[in-house]
């Protein structure tokens, strides 16, 4: 191989010719991840990162730059994808107008669709079908509700469930490994 | 009188009554008028993960159901605020509500576009206002320092809250604090989201953003946190004595929601009216000291 084609990112050595050129393209015909190639690395996302803050291997300005170099199994295979506490901060601050906030909900929703989410979320949704809302009815809740006057809830997933699977989420299967 | 949709989200009702109770009792104190919305659902915000269009979907159906009863949504938690403002946003869009539209025919519903959604500390700022608040405090709470904490997405996306707070500066909750005779104690970790979105991915992520916070508060002298989000209010109470252990510390700050705290100041019941007795971390401190 090349000496040029070898592109040193952080420890690892990865070639050029693994990766993909057309990734970034297909993470930007998503409207919300369309501004990507405007970023020119400055960092600023990653600066005030409060996730980067405690935990440095999740790194916003990385992630776009492999994105744009085409490393489509290591990002979606990423698990720091998953890591973003959806703060809104990157978006926030950016120069360029990027939002990358948006940008990794697109790659989470690819990396999904490859069989990459944690199974957590998946749960969710499914939760979500049964009773409208993230958590199974609970009796100790109704009878505190009831205990403190509080009205009734309904926790009825009919419409959700329609909803879910309209949207196609419902067919996202959890990563194999994922607990 | 003011009328709105109640939009509860998911975590509120189930697990932090304290905070629906007391918000009920502050808006019926101002005469702003609670409609609960039986079909309302989780706002989609967590959604998102799985699907853009899934999240969005969720938002949708919800305005969909306060516009058919012709009602703007008040929030208590900051994600719906952020998630369902954001749809509201995107759904301006005819090419994108008219999608979303195809799909919500099946669920019997349409979004026209007329829903505006508000968190209830913005409706008490905006619609009530800081000078009426000022002129029914009936409680004195002049010796209480508190931090305040806005939460994430009562803030963010800036574009899906027509320039309402400056997300880098906010002043609102200050604002609202200083209302009611209580001190906001300015501190650098201000704007540190609580990590309540990557919970269930990762508890540990959720412990070391708590840690830095109360790190970073653990000098400024202060009788306790005031926020305005379910969610903020579980990580830093219920999480409080899980990053005492692991990180061997003695944090002891009482987490209050601000509906309570303006409940103690107009001279509401602690416990019948506000719940002030269902924290994890106890409050009485913050009682014997304003009583």
């Amino acid at each position: 191989m090349n000496e040029m084609e070898k592109i040193a990112i952080s420890k690892q050595t990865v070639s050029l010719s693994d990766f993909d050129r057309n990734f970034k393209l297909e993470v930007m015909k998503h409207p919300d991840a369309s501004g990507l190639n405007a970023c020119f690395s400055c960092g600023t996302c990653t600066a005030g990162c409060p996730i980067h803050e405690v935990f440095p291997e999740f790194d916003p300005r990385k992630l776009a730059k492999m994105v744009k170099l085409g490393m489509r199994k290591q990002v979606l295979s990423s698990p720091y994808i998953w890591y973003c506490a959806t703060c809104h901060n990157c978006e926030q601050h950016c120069p360029q107008n990027v939002k990358f906030f948006n940008v990794l909900n697109v790659l989470k929703n690819m990396a999904a669709k490859e069989g990459y989410a944690p199974s957590c979320w998946i749960k969710q949704t499914e939760q979500v079908a049964k009773t409208g809302i993230v958590f199974p009815t609970e009796e100790k809740w109704v009878k505190k509700r009831e205990e403190l006057l509080l009205p009734s809830l309904k926790l009825e997933g009919k419409n959700t469930k329609k909803i879910i699977e309209l949207s196609g989420v419902n067919k996202i299967k959890p990563e194999v490994n994922s607990e | 009188m003011n009328k709105y949709a109640l939009f509860l989200g998911c975590t509120t009702p189930t697990q932090v009554p304290q905070y629906e109770i007391s918000a009920r009792w502050v808006c019926k104190y101002f005469g702003i008028e609670l409609i609960d919305i039986k079909e309302f659902t989780c706002c989609g915000i967590n959604q998102v993960n799985l699907s853009i269009e899934a999240g969005l979907l969720m938002a949708a159906m919800n305005l969909a159901l306060a516009e058919a009863e012709k009602l703007d949504i008040l929030t208590l938690c900051a994600s719906c605020t952020g998630a369902l403002a954001e749809a509201v946003e995107k759904l301006k869009d005819d090419t994108t509500r008219n999608r979303v539209n195809e799909k919500l025919r099946e669920v019997r519903l349409e979004y026209k576009g007329e829903v505006k959604v508000r968190h209830i500390s913005r409706v008490l700022y905006e619609d009530v206002g800081v000078e009426k608040i000022k002129s029914e405090v009936k409680r004195d709470l002049s010796s209480l320092r508190v931090a305040p904490h806005y939460g994430c997405h009562y803030l963010k996306p800036k574009s899906a809250f027509e320039g309402f707070e400056e997300p880098d500066n906010p002043r609102s909750l200050h604002q609202l604090i200083s209302a009611i005779g209580a001190q906001p104690v300015n501190y650098e970790a201000l704007n540190l989201c609580c990590g309540g979105k990557v919970f269930p991915v990762s508890e540990d992520l959720v412990h070391l953003l708590v840690q830095k916070k109360f790190d970073n508060l653990k000098d400024k002298k202060i009788d306790g946190i005031v926020l305005q989000c379910q969610t903020c209010y579980l990580m830093y109470s219920d999480h409080q004595n899980k990053v005492n252990e692991k990180y061997g510390k003695q944090y002891n700050f009482p987490i209050i929601l601000y509906p309570q705290l303006l409940g103690l100041a107009l001279g509401a019941d602690p416990v019948k009216d506000l719940g002030l007795n269902l924290h994890t971390v106890s409050v009485d401190k913050v009682l014997e000291k304003i009583a």
